[in-house]
C-alpha cells in the first residue's frame, strides 16, 4: 500500500504568537510546518530548499507584505506554482479581488476557528491533488494512444537463456527508467537498460530520445556485423552530446549482448551500477563493475567491455540506482551493499525470479523513493 | 541552500546545507551554483557534508553545474561526502568526474 506523505505546510505571520498557535494546530492535524516570522524569511527558507505544499500567509506584515510576497513568488519559476492562500483580518472585497488577482487559491479571514481554517486548507489540498491526478490520468491517456512504451510489456524468448524483468513505476507515475530487448537473430539479442537522471514525466519524456538513438545504433551495428557493445555506446553518447534537445540530459546505461551460439555475454555501461552475478556452484554474489561515464557527460566517455560467462544455474541481474535506494530511521540513503544483502537470501533458495521480485521490497525498508528496475538473466 | 564559507583567491568554498538532497531542490542548487559563478568568476567547492542523501535528479543538477562550469574554464569541486554517497560516486564513476576532497585545507 503506498504511504501517504504527511503534507508540507509553510506559515508566514510577523505575529509570533499567532504564528505558534496556528503552527501547533495544524501539527496536531498531521502537517509538517515551516514557520516563517516575515515574508523575507519565507523567501530566505525558499531558496533555502524548503519545498511545501502550500503556504498560508498573512496579508499584514511589515516591509513585505502579503500581496508584495505573493507577487515575488509569481515572478520565480520554481515558487510560482505552490498553492498559496492568504491569512487576514481584513474582509474588504477589493482586497479579495487584489489577491485573487494574484492567482491566490484562496483567502481566509484571520478571525475564523482555527480548526475551519485546518479543514479549509486540507480541502484545497484535497482539491490540487485531484486536479494534478486528473492533469496526470489526460498525459496517461495521450502516452497509451500514441502506444509508446519505455517499458516493454513481456521479457524476450533467448536461446539457452530466461530473461525476467520487474518495474515499479514511482508513485505510479511513467518516470526516467527505460527497458529494451533488441533480438537481432536467433544468435544476437540486446538487453538495454537506462536511467534518465530525473523523476516522473520530465525524465519520462525524455526516455524516447535515448531509447531511439540506442535502437539505432544497435540496428546499425548489427547490420554491419559489428557486435560492440562499447563501440554502440560511445555512438549513442557522441551522438547525444551533440543533440541540442538532449545534451544537457543525462542517462545511465547498461548494454548487455547475449550471444546465444557462444553462450557469451558481453557488457559495457555507462554510469550504470555494478551488475550482479550469482555464481550457483560458489553460492555467492559478486560484482560486475564497468568503466563508462554518464551518456551526455563527456564526447569521450570511456566504454570498454566486459565477457561475462553464466554457468547453468548462474544468474546475472542488472538494474537501476531505485532498486539500491532505502530509508531507515536516519533517513534516505543510497546502499548498493545493503541491497545486495537483501538480495543474497533469495538466491540460495530455489526462488525463481517472480517470487524474488515479489519478495524483495516486502520488508520495512520498502517506502519507494525513486523507480525501480531489475533484469534478471538465468543460464538454464 | 549553498552559503558562502570562504573566498579564496581562485576558489570560492560554500556549505551546501540540505540533507536530503533531491528532485524538490535540484533546480534551485544548480540556479545558485551558477549565480555564484557569475557573481565571483572562479571555481566553486562545496561543502557536503550536511548531505545524507542524494537521488539522481539531484547528481543530474550537480552534473549540469559541473558541465557549465567546465566550458567557463572553471571547476565544480566537492568535500566532505558521506561514506554512501563516496560509494555511489565510486560505483557510478562519478569520482572520475568530480575532484573530490576530505576537508577545504585539502584544496587550499
Amino acid at each position: 500500500m503506498a504511504i501517504h506523505k504527511p503534507k508540507h505546510i509553510m506559515l508566514v505571520d510577523d505575529d509570533q504568537l499567532f504564528l505558534k498557535l496556528i503552527e501547533q494546530v495544524f501539527k496536531k492535524s498531521g502537517f509538517n510546518c515551516t514557520i516563517a516570522p516575515s515574508a523575507e524569511a519565507a523567501i530566505e527558507l525558499l531558496k533555502e530548499g524548503a519545498a511545501p505544499d502550500i503556504i498560508l500567509s498573512d496579508y499584514e506584515m511589515l516591509k513585505m507584505n502579503g500581496f508584495e510576497f505573493r507577487r515575488y513568488l509569481m515572478n520565480e519559476p520554481l515558487f510560482k506554482d505552490i498553492p498559496f492562500v492568504f491569512l487576514t483580518f481584513f474582509s474588504d472585497k477589493d482586497l479579495v479581488e487584489k489577491g485573487l488577482d494574484l492567482q491566490a487559491i484562496d483567502y481566509i479571514i484571520k478571525d475564523t476557528p482555527i480548526n475551519v481554517i485546518v479543514s479549509k486548507v486540507n480541502n484545497i489540498l484535497f482539491a490540487v491533488d485531484k486536479q494534478r491526478e486528473l492533469s496526470e490520468n489526460e498525459i496517461k491517456k495521450a502516452a497509451k494512444s500514441l502506444n509508446i512504451k519505455s517499458i516493454p510489456v513481456k521479457p524476450p524468448e533467448i536461446k539457452e537463456f530466461k530473461v525476467d524483468f520487474w518495474h515499479q513505476a514511482y508513485q505510479d507515475i511513467p518516470g526516467g527508467d527505460f527497458i529494451d530487448f533488441i533480438k537481432v537473430n536467433d544468435r544476437y539479442s540486446f538487453i538495454v537498460l537506462g536511467d534518465i537522471m530525473g523523476k516522473k514525466w520530465m525524465a519520462w519524456f525524455f526516455t524516447f530520445g535515448f531509447l531511439s538513438y540506442v535502437r539505432s545504433a544497435v540496428r546499425f551495428a548489427a547490420f554491419n556485423k559489428e557486435y560492440s557493445t562499447s563501440k554502440i555506446l560511445q555512438q549513442v553518447n557522441s551522438i547525444i552530446c551533440f543533440d541540442e534537445v538532449l545534451k544537457d540530459i543525462l542517462s545511465s546505461l547498461s548494454l548487455l549482448l547475449i550471444d546465444s551460439e557462444t553462450k557469451r555475454i558481453t557488457y559495457s555501461g555507462a554510469g550504470d551500477l555494478p551488475l550482479l552475478h550469482y555464481n550457483h556452484e560458489a553460492g555467492d554474489l559478486s560484482m560486475i563493475s564497468s568503466s563508462g561515464l554518464l551518456l551526455g557527460l563527456f564526447e569521450e566517455g570511456n566504454y570498454s567491455e566486459k565477457e561475462i560467462i553464466l554457468k547453468p544455474g548462474d544468474r546475472l541481474f542488472v538494474f537501476t540506482d531505485g532498486m539500491i535506494d532505502f530509508i531507515d530511521k536516519t533517513g534516505k540513503k543510497s546502499d548498493y551493499n545493503q541491497f545486495l544483502k537483501t538480495l543474497n537470501p533469495f538466491m540460495r533458495k530455489e526462488n525463481n525470479f517472480t517470487d524474488i521480485a515479489a519478495n524483495l521490497f516486502s520488508n520495512n525498508l520498502s517506502e519507494q523513493v525513486d523507480d525501480r528496475s531489475i533484469i534478471s538473466i538465468y543460464k538454464n | 541552500m549553498v552559503s558562502i564559507y570562504k573566498e579564496h583567491d581562485n576558489v570560492l568554498l560554500v556549505k551546501l546545507d540540505i540533507k536530503e538532497a533531491s528532485l524538490e531542490n535540484g533546480d534551485a542548487f544548480k540556479t545558485e551554483v551558477i549565480k555564484l559563478f557569475e557573481k565571483y568568476q572562479k571555481s566553486i567547492a562545496i561543502d557536503m557534508s550536511a548531505v545524507g542523501y542524494i537521488d539522481s535528479s539531484f547528481l543530474g543538477s550537480m552534473v549540469s553545474a559541473f558541465k557549465h562550469l567546465i566550458a567557463l574554464k572553471s571547476e565544480l569541486l566537492l568535500i566532505g561526502l558521506s561514506k554512501d554517497i563516496t560509494n555511489l560516486f565510486a560505483l557510478t564513476r562519478l569520482d572520475k568526474v568530480f575532484k573530490i576532497y576530505n576537508t577545504f585545507d585539502d584544496i587550499t
